[in-house]
């Protein structure tokens, strides 16, 4: 997505090394998404739904999927 | 010391064959006290750059060159920033990019290395059409 929109910027973080990080976005977890430090994601969605989730709209109606 | 094995290594170099432009690997790290995972993932990104000619390294002194983390917005290392040529991908990499997240590394570079992010047109469109304001993404995973 970061390749797509010079305003996106993608981190993948290892969460056992930075363990301070996973805990304040409580991380028990992964994959987990974090956005703008707030929205989170949980487990691997579907392309279209994860692009909805980080752009904020809702994932279509799809079946929860926030197993983690 | 080699962390692939020769057939990895093969298979990998035909991955990164992709590759059209130059993509430099900035690992942020520090020289005293660098934790263990900044030496697995210097190991790790030197084993990239020798199956790929367009693909360098460049270590910045986390500690000594402030101005440079800053600009990456790099608050923790290791931490490995993509560039194309020295264009910001905006693709990072926090923590040593080993185990499972060695393909998603050679994917990053894959990616800074093309001009095709892969994604759908559906996607493309909604991204192009729904992000005004920045955007943070932190995927949190672990190696195994």
């Amino acid at each position: 997505m970061a390749r797509e929109s010079p305003l996106i910027r993608a981190t993948c973080v290892e969460a056992t090394e930075f363990m301070d990080l996973s805990r304040k976005f409580r991380v028990t977890g992964v994959p987990k998404t974090i956005v703008n430090g707030s929205t989170e994601i949980l487990g691997a969605l579907p392309e279209d739904m994860f692009v909805r989730s980080v752009v904020g709209l809702p994932e279509d109606g799809s079946p929860g999927d926030g197993q983690a | 010391m080699a962390l692939l094995s020769e057939q990895d290594r093969q298979t990998v170099r035909g991955h990164l064959a992709a590759i059209q432009h130059p993509v430099k690997l900035l690992l942020f790290t520090q020289t005293i006290g660098a934790p263990e995972t900044a030496l697995i993932a210097k190991q790790v990104l030197d084993e990239v750059t020798s199956l790929n000619d367009l693909v360098s390294l460049e270590e910045v002194n986390f500690v000594l060159d402030r101005d440079r983390a800053e600009q990456y917005g790099v608050g923790h290392i290791p931490a490995v920033v993509l560039l194309t040529g020295n264009e910001d991908t905006r693709m990072r990499f926090l923590g040593a990019p080993a185990g499972y997240e060695f393909m998603s590394l050679i994917e990053a570079v894959i990616l800074a290395g093309t001009s095709d992010s892969g994604l759908a047109p559906e996607s493309r469109a909604l991204i192009a059409r729904e992000v005004t304001a920045p955007l943070d993404i932190q995927v949190f995973v672990t190696p195994t």
